[in-house]
């Protein structure tokens, strides 16, 4: 066999190089077109969002709705928290109209503004607001700062002070990271309705598409009064009440 | 000449057969159930078994990362790269039938985290075991 110059062997191992390279693509290739099927990202046609009607809705249907999410999330089993330690994705809310003395019964929970002011605060952009409106903490980012807690006019957000095991699959929680409702965006995203709204089985918690003017609830908005707790803060929020 | 393409060709097959002699200790319960059989369950899921190796080892960190964002911001679902897939075939179980969490010491994600000395941080919120009862 005839002896390589310097020349021809840099010629030789280039052209190997170069062929393993592209078989090796091709691998890389058809890898990942048989991955199996991602779903599509959310954009912002849709609008999620809940009308609750606290005429209809009972203290008992508030009871439920509140064990309905801690049973979905798996909070609310903490030991070592006390008081105002403890999460409180959802609550029980009683207002009284000082003028008249009528009291009503809310079931208040982060109202998903569309400018919401936890995000504006986040120091890490671990507040976030997604394409179709839902507010969540993204824990990967969380510095357990607490600002967005101070933020929210409604006190929708909790903060987890002890270490946990067994969480839900889908919805990871951890010491030192902030808490809120998702509107169970894991069901959401599959096409049903949070926990909240299918524990009531009247139809006084009503949640949908608030841009699809064929949807539940925005007809029912068209038509009944509704309003937004501290609708004066100019939040916008997704969570309306009608009857207070 | 002919030397020099010989040393070349055993430096690249070397990087190759680097991978040969690492093995991993505890693959965990379903994972070894689908390799006795011969059944490549990563292949199943769509991933070709050479990719798969490579990308699980080198590059976990990276897939993961990029598919928990794509998750929680865009509400891009389901796929191959799951935290909870990975859970569910590499758990191992004790004598009384319970799975054992897979961030414990000598478990499957543990045993290279320990090895290499890089903490796992993923386990401090998400779950450790397959939800689903064995």
């Amino acid at each position: 066999m005839k002896a390589l110059n310097r020349r021809e062997f840099i010629k030789t191992t280039t052209t190997t190089t170069a062929g393993v390279a592209i078989i090796a693509s091709g691998i890389t290739l058809t890898t990942y077109a048989a991955k199996p099927q991602e779903s599509n990202p959310v954009t912002n046609e849709k609008r999620w969002g809940m009308l609750i009607d606290t005429n209809k809705l009972t203290e008992t249907d508030i009871d439920d709705m509140i064990d309905a999410c801690q049973e979905e999330q798996g909070w609310g089993s903490e030991i070592l928290s006390t008081g105002d330690q403890k999460s409180g994705w959802i609550k029980k809310i009683k207002v009284k109209d000082t003028a008249t003395d009528r009291i009503s019964n809310l079931a208040l929970m982060c109202q998903h503004c569309e400018e919401p002011p936890c995000v504006d605060v986040c120091p890490t952009n671990a507040s976030m607001k997604r394409e179709d409106g839902i507010v969540l903490v993204d824990k990967h980012l969380c510095i357990g700062c607490r600002y967005c807690m101070m933020a929210c006019p409604y006190d929708a957000r909790s903060f987890v002070h002890e270490e946990l095991t067994n969480q839900k699959e889908h919805m990871p929680r951890g010491k030192g990271t902030v808490e809120s409702c998702t509107m169970c965006v894991h069901k959401v995203d599959k096409g049903e309705q949070p926990a909240c709204v299918e524990a009531v089985d009247s139809d006084a918690v009503i949640f949908g598409d608030l841009y699809d003017s064929n949807s539940k609830i925005n007809q029912t908005l068209k038509k009944i009064q509704s309003t937004q707790i501290r609708a004066d803060l100019n939040l916008n929020t997704a969570v309306r009440y009608s009857g207070i | 000449m002919n030397r020099l393409i010989i040393v070349f060709l055993s430096i690249m097959l070397s990087s190759v057969f680097a991978y040969a002699d690492q093995h991993i200790p505890n693959l965990g319960k379903k994972a070894t159930e689908f390799k006795d059989e011969g059944e490549k369950a990563h292949k199943r899921e769509g991933m070709s078994h050479a990719a798969s190796l490579i990308l699980q080892r080198k590059m976990h960190p990276e897939l993961l990362m990029h598919k928990r964002d794509k998750t929680l911001r865009q509400g891009v679902r389901g796929g191959y790269i799951q935290l909870k897939k990975c859970i569910e075939c590499h758990t191992s179980v004790d004598e009384n039938d319970e799975y054992i969490p897979i961030n414990s010491a000598d478990q499957f994600c543990s045993t290279c985290h320990q090895k290499v000395g890089i903490s796992l941080d993923c386990f401090s919120c998400h779950r450790t075991t397959p939800s689903k009862e064995i």
